[in-house]
């Protein structure tokens, strides 16, 4: 795992780290800052909190000392230190909701600032980044978060407790307090050094948890083949690993709580020893009552959990800090692909244009990085209302020219144009509205059939939704589902066969009239079969609408008015079916590949 | 925290349910039992040693201080630093066997139930979705972890630092000890009903934190579609909603807890109050000693926070007891398919022949096979065809013994497939699934899988066997190549092409294959086409086809139709037929034909 550093890097290192550490702070400064009202709030009632609580001892000496060892009044001190109960109960209360309400908030707001930035983030961006890697800044790094801010107000009560303590401690008796309290930052130290050690420890076994749960799930899902072929014990065998490592891990956990939780309990109870033998010496002599003996005890057992919380707070600031720096990094990332500083309109029946959905290509170089272009070149136009299919072998940069045209990538050189304006011109919503795209790996959501189809046009009537999923063929089936249009679908959903989850995009992606329609092979994941239906449903709804058809079954490209034939990132030709067939061998080859079946069916 | 199991009432186990666990987790627990019994030893040392402080600091004031006697005032301290000494110890010492028993545990019963769970028949996975398999693995015995790690432990203590703490308060004051316990049933009553109410709240964050959870996945993972309907805006109301109602659901069980824990601190002073007050009294009537009364307040604590403690590891336990009995329910369940105690080997070739079979899945209502015989002779190539569902999988699956006929018999060469051993079977025997599975590994790894003992010549000998010598060898490692996640570095059609090949590594006399519903990338396509065609030849083949090009390659076609088969014969008998294959033959060729 370690790498050799020179000097200088661990200088440029560290100072990198150092800036972005204060970049994080400065990210939760600003959180905070908001709510720094309530937080005010918490800090001072758990100031009063601390003011009573330790208050309580001085209130018991004074019942030994007036109420018990002289015949003083008893029951006033009982009462008054009654009355500090309900206090101390109802401000601790208090500060409890403050701090978890206040810290859960932050919580909250920065998980929406995260959600909100992460959906408005470019798709190059998104193609990069891994989706567990997002969910955990979301999910474990906000807890991180959270779990730090709500030890804020209770610190800064257990400070001023550990000072007023310590300030009566040493007004009652120096020497006796001195005793008292030697053992006690060591109380501190050794909670900040346990946190700091057992962090990494449980990382570790998370983490073999985590290779188990992977050697399980592979066997779940693989159990056809590894029952197929009787490789149990090749996965028993794994698991066994994994489990040891597991074991193994959570035994140097144990290993480091029993090094250091055990003398946390023992180093105050050492201060109660020296108490008494030095107290009562000291009592014996006359220098202390037996009250202040009494109190000193309570005062000691009020110092442990205020000492042990300061311990663990400095090792969660360190971890929050370390997720704060993570969540900037996220936050900080601007998107590449960004609405103009002056937008153009598209032009529209309203503006006299007649026929609308024009798609120009104007030489497009463009790579998904430098050294690698994917399109290179690339020209073409199309025609408002025309419909072409782009035909390649795999990786030849047909899903590009979506990417390109939907503004997911922005072109290295070269433009495309939607009715005659630059897409990089136009607002991304303005742009995007226009264009429907049926996406080769149907994503539909969690939620009803309605809302599936509606998602482009939330605002959809039940009319709206029907001529959609009418044109898309997919009406009839949907009334077919068990609540119809209002049936829930998807993974925790009824579950729908490929070719109906396609139908539902054909119609999602026209429900808003787009000028552009692309499809990119909404058949190539159903059933043969169920080829024809699909088939029909985008001869309907390519009519009169500009389609670009990214092809991957030759009944597709029979859809089309040209064909678009990419290979190697270039146009090597354009022109109807019937020409490229006659005409280009390359063509006929990458047809072929396509479509052994039908061949041999010849 | 306090939070580590939330308990739905359908996971609350009976007191008969309770017992029968706990009395197994003894049983697994017995080739560790001297570690446990450490364990047990070292809880009871450090508990005494707990109480025994304040008793100690009781004589210190009583005999030493107020009875003005230097020696035993120092007696009295230095009994003290021993007890704090030897709390130390065993403390230590307590960790190491209690979190070396728990742990011990969990690895057996991981092992007990991987190795469970993979002696399960395919029927067992069909009934079971995979999600709730791995979690039986996972999050059920993690969540046994935090119990073993931190709750036995503090449950042991808990449960005996109450017993002998009444103990040792009745030992010094009755009457102080009545005091005490006239304060506890506010406590007790107190923890019960936010044990409940909290246990109520949790299941509440859990359920929205899932919610908020998924939505949050939901968007990243369809960020495109989002994006490319400009979706944006309404996509985050949509998260901020359920976002929200989170916090709502965290700000109601802080709530719950606002109040609890404001009572409990109260209390603990309140009781304090009463000793003092009471204790007073009592000292003056001469009942008591003043060290009493102090011994008092320091006690009062570990009579209040067990009580505590107990009632918030209730939930703890009471969900580990249900993640136990899940688990327990894996370790019952009997395999279906399983090796017959007498079980022979299956003859190198012969005739696989399926006979009167019906076959009904457990989730299923009606029949997936209903009477069907068919037979293949070595060498012989059987499609099978018909609409989804009409059970042409079903069939293949029983010729691989993948389930148990209900009724009827499959055998090989005459030797019925129940009564084969599971080797031979599967040496005679291999299915090549739809979709080539990958597992965490390099390309080799997963080939090997087929046949562990396979050396890295034979492997060689099985990728050139179907003509993927050259493909695998563009990979940066070759076959060392890591898969990376469940594959993902590979194409579809290369995931294929390693299933192929772990078919010819095992060189089986019978072929099943699953045709993919889907189209391959084109490029690889050609390649699967040709590893397929070199790998059927010279053996019998039963492939489920989607494919008029699949069908026609065979010499027999069995259509297979409403869990019957309605039609069988060759390619040009069902087509002069006219009847459903011919139907079908037909409506395949318009899908493909380019007009």
């Amino acid at each position: 795992m370690s790498t050799i550093e020179t000097d200088a890097e661990v200088a440029t290192r560290q100072e990198f780290e150092q800036t972005q550490r204060s970049e994080g702070w400065k990210l939760l400064r600003g959180m905070l800052r908001d709510q720094r009202r309530n937080l005010l709030l918490g800090a001072l009632i758990g100031i009063s909190w601390a003011g009573f609580k330790t208050t309580v001892p001085q209130m018991t000496k004074n019942a030994i000392n007036q109420g018990i060892e002289r015949d003083g009044p008893l029951l006033k001190w009982v009462l008054i230190i009654a009355g500090l109960g309900v206090l101390t109960g109802v401000l601790s209360g208090m500060r409890r909701y403050v701090a978890f309400r206040e810290s859960r908030w932050a919580e909250t707001l920065l998980r929406e600032r995260l959600f909100a930035h992460l959906i408005g983030l470019n798709v190059g961006y998104h193609d990069k980044a891994q989706t567990g890697q997002l969910m955990s800044r979301a999910s474990s790094d906000l807890m991180q978060i959270q779990g730090f801010i709500v030890m804020i107000p209770i610190t800064l009560s257990n400070v001023i407790q550990i000072i007023a303590v310590t300030a009566i401690l040493f007004y009652t008796d120096p020497v006796l307090a001195l005793v008292a309290l030697v053992p006690l930052p060591f109380v501190n130290i050794s909670a900040r050094r346990f946190s700091n050690r057992i962090h990494p420890a449980s990382i570790a076994v998370q983490a073999e948890q985590a290779q188990l749960a992977s050697v399980v799930e592979e066997s779940v899902s693989g159990v056809r083949v590894i029952k197929g072929f009787g490789a149990e014990q090749v996965q028993f065998d794994k698991l066994r690993k994994e489990a040891d490592d597991i074991f193994g891990e959570t035994m140097k956990a144990a290993k480091i709580r029993s090094s250091f939780l055990p003398a946390i309990d023992v180093l105050p109870a050492l201060g109660l020893v020296g108490v008494l033998g030095v107290g009562g010496h000291r009592v014996l002599s006359g220098q202390i009552t037996i009250g202040d003996l009494v109190a000193f005890n309570v005062y000691l057992t009020l110092l442990i959990w205020p000492l042990r919380n300061i311990g663990m707070i400095v090792a969660l600031g360190q971890r929050a800090a370390a997720a704060l720096v993570r969540i900037h990094e996220v936050l900080s990332t601007e998107s590449t692909i960004t609405d103009p500083v002056n937008p153009q309109q598209l032009p529209s029946v309203a503006t006299g244009s007649t026929t609308l959905g024009a798609v120009k290509f104007d030489h497009v170089q463009f790579g998904y990085s430098a050294d690698q272009p994917v399109l290179r070149n690339f020209t073409i136009d199309i025609a408002g209302g025309e419909s072409i299919a782009i035909v390649g072998a795999t990786g030849s940069g047909k899903s590009t020219v979506t990417r390109l045209l939907l503004r997911f990538y922005d072109t290295n050189s070269g433009h495309v144009y939607l009715d005659g304006v630059d897409v990089r011109k136009l607002k991304l919503r303005d742009l995007r509205q226009q264009i429907g795209v049926v996406f080769e790996d149907t994503v539909l959501f969690n939620d009803t059939v309605a809302n599936n189809i509606a998602f482009a046009k939330p605002t959809a009537g039940q009319q709206d939704l029907e001529r959609a999923a009418k044109l898309a063929g997919a009406h009839d089936f949907i009334g077919g589902l068990p609540h119809g249009y209002e049936t829930v679908i998807g993974e925790r959903g009824f579950s729908l066969s490929g070719g109906q989850r396609q139908r539902i995009a054909i119609a999602r992606a026209i429900i808003a009239d787009p000028r552009v329609l692309v499809l990119d092979d909404a058949t190539s994941a159903v059933d043969p079969s169920k080829e024809g239906e699909i088939r029909e449903a985008m001869r309907t709804v390519m009519s009169g609408r500009t389609t670009i058809v990214i092809a991957h079954r030759p009944g597709t490209i029979a859809l089309a008015d040209r064909v678009v034939l990419l290979d190697g990132g270039t146009i090597a030709a354009i022109g109807t079916h019937e020409q490229l067939a006659a005409t280009n061998t390359r063509y006929r080859e990458v047809l072929a590949s396509m479509d052994q079946p039908k061949k041999e069916a010849d | 925290m306090w939070h580590a199991g939330g308990v739905t009432d359908e996971d609350r186990l009976s007191r008969a349910q309770a017992r029968t666990i706990i009395g197994r987790v003894f049983k697994m627990a017995a080739p560790f039992r001297k570690t446990m019994y450490m364990g047990f030893a070292c809880v009871i040392v450090t508990t005494c040693c707990a109480l025994a402080a304040p008793v100690i600091v009781r004589h210190g004031i009583d005999a030493g201080i107020r009875a003005k006697n230097t020696r035993a005032l120092d007696q009295s301290v230095v009994m003290y630093l021993a007890v704090v000494t030897l709390s130390y110890i065993f403390g230590r010492m307590l960790f190491l066997y209690v979190n070396r028993t728990g742990e011990m545990f969990l690895r057996v019963l991981r092992l007990a139930v991987f190795r469970q769970m993979q002696r399960q028949s395919m029927a067992f996975f069909d009934r079971n979705k995979a999600g709730v398999l791995v979690a039986r693995m996972t999050a059920d015995i993690e969540s046994m972890a935090e119990l073993v790690q931190f709750g036995l432990l503090q449950f042991l203590s808990a449960g005996l630092m109450l017993c002998f703490s009444i103990i040792v308060l009745l030992l010094l004051s009755w009457q102080l000890t009545l005091v005490a316990l006239c304060v506890m049933p506010i406590i007790v009553l107190a923890s019960i009903k936010f044990q409940r109410d909290s246990n109520k709240a949790y299941l509440t964050v859990r359920e929205r934190v899932g919610t908020n959870l998924s939505a949050l996945q939901e968007g990243i993972t369809t960020v495109r579609v989002i994006q490319a309907y400009a979706q944006e805006q309404e996509t985050k109301d949509k998260f901020f909603t359920s976002n929200r109602a989170l916090f709502d659901s965290h700000e109601r069980s802080v709530r719950i807890s606002t109040w609890y824990f404001a009572l409990v601190e109260f209390s603990g002073v309140f009781a304090s109050a009463m000793m003092i007050g009471v204790g007073g009294w009592l000292v003056h009537r001469g009942d008591v000693t003043l060290g009493t009364v102090v011994a008092f307040t320091l006690l009062i604590s570990s009579l209040f926070d067990p009580v505590q403690q107990l009632s918030q590891l209730y939930n703890t336990v009471q969900s580990a007891g249900a993640a136990l009995s899940k688990l327990f329910a894996i370790l019952d369940a009997k395999p279906e398919v399983d090796e017959h105690p007498a079980a022979i080997s299956l003859p190198i070739s012969g005739v696989l022949k399926v006979d009167s079979i019906s076959f009904t899945y457990a989730t299923g209502e009606h029949p997936a096979l209903n009477n069907v015989s068919i037979s293949v002779a070595p060498g012989e190539k059987l499609a099978l065809v018909g609409p989804t569902g009409a059970g042409k999988s079903t069939l293949a699956k029983l010729m691989a013994r993948m389930y148990d006929p209900v009724s009827g018999t499959v055998s090989y060469g005459g030797v019925n497939l129940t009564m084969a051993t599971m080797d031979s079977l599967r040496q005679r025997i291999v299915v090549v699934p739809q979709e080539g599975f990958l597992f965490n590994g390099t390309i080799r790894d997963n080939l090997r899988i087929a046949k562990t003992s396979a050396t890295d010549a034979e492997i060689d000998a099985a990728v050139e066997a179907i003509s993927a010598t050259e493909h695998f060898a563009q990979f940066p490692d070759g076959l060392d190549t890591e898969v990376r996640e469940r594959g993902s570095r590979l194409s579809a059609g290369e995931r294929q092409l390693v299933a192929l090949a772990r078919a010819a590594l095992v060189d089986p006399a019978v072929l099943v294959l699953d045709e993919a519903t889907s189209n391959l990338d084109p490029g690889t396509e050609a390649e699967v086409e040709r590893a397929l065609e070199r790998l059927m030849s010279g053996r019998t083949v039963i492939v489920v086809a989607h494919r008029l090009s699949t069908v026609q390659r065979a010499d027999h076609i069995a259509v297979i139709d409403a869990a019957q088969v309605a039609e069988y014969g060759t390619h040009t008998e069902l087509i002069a037929k006219n009847g459903r294959y011919a139907a079908l033959a037909n409506a395949w060729q318009t899908s493909q034909i380019v007009n």
